[in-house]
């Protein structure tokens, strides 16, 4: 078993870190998949020229570099720590109203996809590429920041287009998406290491970028709270022990167990 | 705020060019460098600028000179001087590749690939640097950087082309690297760019950079993704401009500002109220509201910006003409609006016979 941690920004867009420097926090940690999936803003409205401008958003011009950083890093993750990282980005719809921004998660997809359209065409597309699409924080994140609540509104006509939903974000799970039938996986939607401590996804599938995504589409995954510098042991007798509900020993535990996440997917 | 500005960057600029002293005893020692030199025609002062490289005195280097095609007169210049210095390890590479639409890249990928150590430097053509050259750059690699880059002094002008080209290198050039870098954003010069070829590899070498017009820029870009720091050379090199064109000075400098404007568009906008005459009389319309005389501040800004301005040119080509100077700076000065709105309505550029449209970003796409 090993855990994943899919929503990771770098310095490509708003996060505050190097890809090489996230690929060694996460190796070092012991994690078995990372994703990192930089904003990919929409490039016709304001906001999305607004983070153009602001160097905040994946583009034309920084996806090649981007692309070949994440390969090479993808390697020597794997050399160095047996870490799987998964290419992808952020198709981010930012508006003005919670209620039409979305944000969409592209898992294993390493060609350019501009954020323009509509997210059931996105997503789509993201499936044509042999990816893997995810519903980012679509309820309340419980945090003052934008929130992204369109995918969740239009929940019945997206369900069957999306590949996954974002169970949790950070230390927050997300009671109305646990109580779904929808696939999940949680992640941290990480800017600073200071946010590392999060829910995560547990894996019990080979180290292969394949297999992984094979297991967030069939929903064959679970969930535990990463509390950064405790240990986290991940094994059958911890599985047991918690009501084969969540792994780990963090925090956010007993809420996990309350709230029998993995009894859903 | 931009005399405020110009004053910081002068300072910057000073200190830069006077304190930034290498490790000589060159922590990571003095490890074998490649120097690829793109050629193109043959510049004013060719030979004499390519053998400033076979003289160069460092334990271990080679030179390999790149030209598109066998009938490139600089051909002959470089065959010459591999002649005049046989023991100095130096080949020749005819033949581009067509990787991408930047017509140096392409110059340079075979080159690249070829050289013998991991060390790479790439230096233009048109500069003119002194023997310990490779031993100052390399000593200013260090734990965590990236690229070495350097300012570039313009020298040995010729024709009010050539002022101007000089004036804008030792001013306006050279103090916005400086300040663009104390502001944490890396320009970098392909004039002088030393890196490791196994980092730049992990962005996908030269090959990758070939789709950009502003190949060093992207470079030094690209090295900050990786964490990496880009360092400001102390010696600035030395590009011998000879003859010039007020023309080839226009469409050189079109070309250098629709870069900018297509990599930072934001800071480009706002150019010309950092340039001297606009920042002048907006600062005197100001102060006039106070009571205060336009004319005796507007002439007070101008003095104080010519004087930061002839520090930083005089410290880069202390040997100039100080006449031609002054002049090459008040047409310089005269005519920064003007260049500013010629770049500012266009987005495509002619670079070695090719007319090209820059995208956002500084891609690049056939006209």
């Amino acid at each position: 078993m090993f855990l994943g941690d899919f929503h990771i920004h770098s310095t490509f867009s708003d996060g505050k870190h190097s890809v090489p420097e996230l690929i060694d926090a996460f190796g070092t940690r012991g994690f078995g998949v990372i994703a990192i999936t930089d904003h990919l803003c929409e490039s016709r409205t304001t906001l999305g020229k607004a983070a153009g401008f602001l160097g905040h958003t994946l583009t034309p011009a920084t996806f090649p570099l981007y692309k070949a950083i994440l390969r090479s890093e993808a390697e020597r993750a794997w050399r160095e720590y047996q870490m799987v990282v998964i290419p992808g980005f952020e198709l981010t719809k930012n508006t003005l109203s919670n209620h039409r921004s979305a944000h969409l998660l592209a898992l294993g997809v390493t060609e350019y996809l501009p954020a323009d359209g509509d997210v059931k065409d996105l997503a789509r597309q993201i499936r044509a590429l042999g990816g893997v699409s995810v519903a980012a924080h679509p309820v309340w994140t419980g945090k003052l920041e934008k929130q992204t609540f369109h995918i969740w509104d239009r929940r019945e006509e997206l369900e069957s287009e999306l590949d996954a939903w974002e169970v949790a974000s950070g230390g927050l799970l997300f009671q109305k998406v646990a109580e779904s039938h929808y696939r999940k996986i949680a992640s941290s939607d990480l800017h600073s290491l200071k946010q590392i401590s999060s829910w995560k996804t547990v894996f019990d599938c080979d180290r292969d970028p394949g297999a992984i995504l094979d297991a967030i589409r069939s929903g064959k995954v679970r969930f535990a709270y990463y509390q950064d510098g405790e240990e986290l042991i991940l094994d059958d007798g911890i599985c047991d022990r918690t009501d084969d509900c969540c792994l780990g020993n963090g925090p956010g535990a007993d809420f996990c167990r309350n709230m029998a996440v993995s009894k859903a997917v | 705020m931009a005399l405020g500005l110009t004053f910081v960057g002068t300072w910057l600029s000073l200190k830069q060019f006077k304190s930034n002293i290498p490790h000589l005893d060159a922590p990571f020692g003095l490890f074998p460098v490649s120097v690829l030199k793109p050629l193109s025609g043959v510049d004013a002062g060719l030979s004499d600028n390519l053998e400033t490289f076979f003289l160069q005195r460092y334990p271990e280097f080679e030179l390999i000179f790149s030209v598109a095609c066998e009938s490139d007169s600089a051909v002959r210049v470089v065959e010459r001087l591999m002649k005049t210095y046989p023991a100095v390890s130096a080949r020749l590479i005819i033949g581009d590749v067509n990787e991408g639409l930047n017509p140096k890249v392409n110059n340079m990928i075979r080159s690249y690939d070829v050289a013998k150590y991991d060390w790479i430097l790439i230096s233009d053509s048109n500069v003119r640097v002194k023997e310990d050259y490779l031993r100052r750059l390399v000593g200013h690699v260090d734990n965590g950087v990236g690229l070495v880059t350097a300012v570039v002094a313009g020298t040995a002008p010729s024709g009010i082309g050539g002022w101007l080209e000089a004036t804008f290198l030792n001013t306006f050039y050279a103090r916005g690297m400086v300040l663009a870098k104390a502001l944490g954003e890396a320009c970098v010069v392909g004039k002088s760019m030393l890196f490791s070829r196994s980092v730049a590899n992990r962005f996908g070498g030269i090959r990758n950079l070939s789709q950009y017009l502003a190949e060093d820029y992207m470079a030094g870009k690209a090295m900050e993704l990786l964490g990496l720091k880009v360092v400001i050379a102390r010696d600035p090199v030395r590009q011998h401009i000879g003859q010039y064109s007020i023309n080839q000075f226009w469409q050189r400098h079109v070309r250098w500002g629709r870069i900018r404007k297509a990599q930072a568009p934001l800071t480009f906008m706002v150019e010309p109220l950092f340039g001297c005459l606009v920042s002048g009389l907006i600062g005197a319309g100001a102060l006039s509201a106070i009571d205060m005389p336009f004319f005796a501040v507007f002439t007070a800004h101008v003095a104080a910006w010519f004087l930061c301005d002839s520090m930083i040119f005089r410290s880069l080509y202390p040997e100039c003409d100080d006449r031609r100077a002054i002049l090459g700076w008040g047409v310089r000065e005269l005519t920064a609006l003007a260049l500013w709105a010629n770049i500012a309505i266009g987005r495509t550029v002619k670079w070695r016979g090719k007319q090209l449209r820059i995208l956002p970003g500084g891609l690049l796409e056939t006209h």
